[in-house]
């Protein structure tokens, strides 16, 4: 028999309730964490729509000069950049996703809520960064894509792109986090019985989404490495006139921006999947299909960057493969496109704003698959490319797929995270002018793009023919900003004096119903017990959608959280921390340092960073404290979450060096000048790999000496360790050092430049390990180690082995194949 | 000392001191194998193959047994081997794009 909801005896205090600013600044609830972001993205979200309307009065009329070319330049790269990284990721992944993954599964916080804080004020601490252009230097101007070598100090000099270097570089930090949290909190913090197969498609689509996270945002981060190289240090990993090719820098981008549409996508298609079923009222369709399609999509996104670069010339095989994985992809979305439909059909709508939004995101999103179709014909799409064809194109994706459903999931999570109703005659008016506007501004654009018209152009002759498809457009986006002005407004009046809403307003599916609204800050009173899919349908109805419970659920008395035993006295949360503020702060200090060449502050930021990094560690509740802590729980499975987030760490680690490898491996043989791979010093570097090889059988043993509790070995192979790190770093300064006598320094050509970055990149990575080995030598020379605390030991080896085995890639492919050609 | 270490209330099991010590051993040899390879001249027309088959070996080592991965089941598994996998598409990939864009691309200056 379901288990039948329960009144609580006593009010419980929301998760808004209490704490003052002090509670918000150290808080690391994820339901605060998520209201933060929340605020961040409405704001960055006005600074990015007025942007867009600015760019459509610009294109009012021919040879108009309302903004200057470079304001003009200015506003369409902010308005992407911001967009994409500070409003729709934030709002979909930082907002929705935070707030809702564990109530969605049935647990308590995240699985590192410190480390979600941290993301947070990082990705707060990047879009200031992207906005101090205004102040200092000027807004960046080489458009989102920021393709190199626009953006080498040569052709635009002064500061501009050196905000959106490191305010990109602190933004993929602050996702990469978020990543590696969410996957963690997903696979190992489900409620008993939730299985794969039972998960709501939200979380289905959150999943795979941190794992395209981890995978493709490594590929950026090295990019952007290689461009602050040139700008800073004045390397050449994009000038044509060293050697080097500028393609590489789309490739780069690429293999990170293609995916980064589907980790856009996909939470949408989450949403979209709770919505439609619950306004339907029925389940999902062909949910086993949908979780597939997911997954199928993903894959393929990582390999159809290429059609992006259809126009640089990448010979007819390389066309042609990703050509076939951009059409591929079409099928599971297609799948995707017929169950939502096929949950409709048939079933008990109620037509409130959250549905209405969802089913214009079905069909406007499908427009923009159409033409994304047709951009996998590489034919068709040398005829598309860098036309306002494309411009709709993405928007009919972007905004027609990932605004309408954020949207959505506006209106019908609202009320779950405010305690308030969103108005919904109001809400009526702003999904029609949406509609309207949105499809006057972009579908125009398709026919415009077909004439001719190139995007990013500052102005047009008024002989084009382009001018009444231009002011139609405009006039579309204001009607548009007119919609988002009245959604502002309703905000506003919901949070002043909206209705109260009930704890399941919607007679809803999944979990974060059975909770009152809004939520308290533990969120379940009781960990509950999933039965089934719709776990919380199953609780009201039962599986066969007995009326019986419904009768108790019609009187909208607020439903509990699921109680099928008494909800426990003592729920132990996370502490607040101040330390991911702290944190954040010194990134935000060290870029600021750097970029306005004031080296002082930058030593000053990376000594905040240290500091409060170790600060962190000390107050971490499960040092020593194994398992006993809710926080770190073992999960379902019987791993440690911390297993499973340095696992993810690792992996996405792993397209890291992939990529700095990759790179050395192209340039090494494309030097115009100076010494090549013949320089290497092969005994010097076999010793050191033999070196860093017995430092992981040091580091195994004192594993395996603190699991048995043998305190006197752990500190001696532990120290041994350390030893051997040391070694191995100052063998790599004797390298350096000799190559920089022999007149190979950084600049001096590709292959310097690729190899000290490769190389010192790794060193870096090693420097990191003797520094966590060395903290975890003093503690276990402290009897601040042993027993209890080897998952401490386990996690630092982890690691450090991973260290070894990318030494062990470098040396082969860097070292032992220097005589073997480049790319 | 017992060659299998119980950890985490007896749910996984790690290999001990010998077993370690047994891929310390393979480490070094076939370290000693790829110097050996660099060297000597007349393998140079199977240096890349055989350095390759080399490393992949004792990546495996590192990671089936140092770190655990042989023992710790699928779950781990699969969070390492797919981006695993996705990395090296990516290193195959771009050393091919650029290969061919190397051929075709017009000389410099």
């Amino acid at each position: 028999m379901a288990a039948q909801p329960k009144p609580l005896p006593v009010h419980q205090p929301s998760y808004l309730e209490g704490g003052g600013i002090v509670g918000w600044l150290t808080t690391i609830d994820h339901k605060r964490v998520a209201v933060m972001y929340l605020a961040s993205a409405l704001l960055f979200m006005a600074f990015g729509g007025l942007e867009a309307m600015a760019i459509r009065v610009q294109l009012w009329t021919p040879d108009n000069h309302a903004l200057s070319a470079a304001t003009y330049n200015a506003f369409f790269t902010m308005h992407g950049t911001t967009m994409i990284f500070l409003v729709v990721m934030p709002l979909l992944l930082g907002f929705f996703g935070n707030f809702l993954i564990p109530l969605q599964i049935g647990a308590r916080d995240v699985a590192f809520p410190r480390l979600n804080a941290l993301s947070f004020w990082l990705a707060l601490v990047a879009g200031i960064l992207l906005h101090l252009g205004w102040i200092r230097g000027g807004l960046p101007d080489a458009g989102w894509f920021g393709y190199a070598n626009l953006t080498e100090r040569y052709f635009t000099p002064g500061l501009a792109i050196d905000w959106w270097v490191v305010g990109l570089l602190v933004s993929g930090t602050s996702t990469v986090l978020t990543g590696l949290n969410f996957l963690t909190t997903i696979i190992a913090m489900r409620a008993p019985g939730m299985t794969y197969m039972r998960m709501p498609m939200f979380m289905w689509s959150l999943l795979v989404t941190s794992i395209l996270i981890l995978i493709a945002f490594p590929a950026l981060t090295i990019g952007l490495i290689f461009l602050l190289f040139d700008r800073f240090f004045d390397t050449h990993f994009y000038v044509a006139s060293a050697g080097a090719t500028p393609i590489l820098w789309q490739h780069l981008f690429w293999l990170f921006g293609h995916p980064e549409v589907y980790i856009m996508a996909l939470p949408a298609f989450g949403i979209i999947s709770e919505v439609v079923p619950t306004f339907s009222r029925k389940p999902l369709f062909g949910y086993p299909m949908m979780a597939y399609s997911i997954c199928l999509i993903a894959f393929l996104s990582y390999g159809v960057w290429g059609h992006h670069m259809f126009a640089t010339g990448m010979g007819p095989v390389a066309d042609s493969a990703f050509a076939i994985t951009s059409m591929l992809i079409a099928i599971p979305t297609g799948v995707k496109v017929f169950s939502w439909i096929a949950t409709v059909w048939g079933g008990s709508l109620r037509m409130t704003t959250a549905f209405y939004f969802a089913l214009g995101m079905i069909l406007e999103f499908t427009i923009g698959g159409l033409s994304g179709i047709m951009h996998a014909s590489a034919p068709i799409d040398l005829q598309q490319t860098d036309s306002y064809f494309v411009v709709a194109h993405f928007h009919y994706v972007l905004f027609g797929g990932a605004m309408f459903a954020i949207l959505s999931a506006f209106y019908y999570w609202w009320p779950k995270i405010t305690g308030r109703m969103l108005g919904e005659r109001i809400g009526k008016w702003h999904f029609w002018l949406t509609v309207v506007g949105f499809n006057v501004t972009f579908f125009p654009m398709h026919i415009v793009g077909m004439w001719g018209m190139p995007r990013r152009t500052y102005t047009y002759g008024a002989d084009m023919g382009w001018t009444h498809l231009n002011q139609l457009e405009t006039v579309g986006a204001f009607i548009l900003g007119i919609a988002f002005l009245l959604f502002y407004i309703n905000i506003f009046k919901s949070l002043v004096s909206g209705e109260h809403a009930p704890a399941d307003p919607w007679d809803g599916r999944s979990l974060e119903w059975s909770t009152p609204s809004p939520p308290p800050a533990y969120n379940f009173a009781t960990i509950p017990q999933i039965r089934g899919r719709d776990a919380w349908w199953i609780l009201k109805y039962g599986r066969a959608g007995s009326r019986g419970v419904a009768a108790y659920m019609s009187g909208q008395a607020p439903s509990q959280p699921l109680a099928s035993a008494p909800a426990d006295v003592h729920i132990h949360m996370p502490a607040p921390s101040i330390f991911p503020l702290v944190t954040s702060l010194g990134v935000g200090t060290m870029g600021l340092g750097l970029i306005i060449d004031w080296y002082r502050i930058v030593i000053i930021g990376a000594a905040v960073v240290v500091l409060s990094i170790i600060g962190m560690g000390f107050e971490y509740p499960d040092f020593g404290q194994e398992s006993h802590d809710p926080e770190h729980a073992p999960s379902s499975g019987g791993i440690d979450v911390r297993k499973i987030g340095i696992w993810s760490f690792i992996g996405s680690e792993c397209v890291f060096f992939a990529s700095l490898i990759s790179t050395f491996i192209v340039y090494k043989a494309r030097s115009v000048t100076g010494p090549g791979p013949e320089i290497l010093n092969i005994p010097l570097t076999s010793f050191s790999t033999f070196i860093l090889l017995m430092s992981s059988l040091l580091m195994v043993l004192a594993l395996a000496a603190t699991q048995r509790g043998d305190k006197r070995w752990e500190r001696i192979w532990l120290g041994g360790t350390v030893m051997f790190g040391l070694i191995f770093l100052c063998g790599q300064v004797y390298e350096f050092t000799s190559f920089m006598h022999e007149g190979m320094g950084l600049t001096t050509n590709l292959f310097s430049q690729s190899f000290f970055v490769l190389v010192g990149f790794h060193g870096a990575h090693v420097a990191i390990g003797v520094i966590w080995l060395s903290v975890l030598l003093v503690a276990a020379m402290t009897g601040n180690l042993g027993k209890s605390r080897a998952t401490s030991v386990e996690l630092a080896g982890l690691y450090w082995h991973f260290v070894d085995v990318v030494w062990i890639i470098i040396f082969t492919l860097v070292y032992l194949m220097q005589a073997v050609p480049g790319a | 000392m017992s060659d299998i270490a119980d950890t985490h209330g007896g749910q996984v099991h790690h290999p001990g001191a010998a077993t370690y010590l047994i891929i310390a051993a393979f480490l070094v040899v076939l370290t000693a194998m790829e110097i050996t390879v660099f060297y000597v001249h007349a393998l140079r027309p199977v240096l890349v193959p055989v350095l390759i088959v080399l490393a992949a070996a004792k990546f495996a080592l590192v990671v089936m047994f140092y770190m655990h991965l042989k023992y710790d089941g699928w779950l781990l598994t699969g969070v390492f081997v797919f981006p695993l996998m996705m990395a090296t598409v990516l290193l195959v990939a771009l050393i091919l794009l650029f290969a061919y864009l190397s051929n075709h691309m017009a000389p410099i200056g």
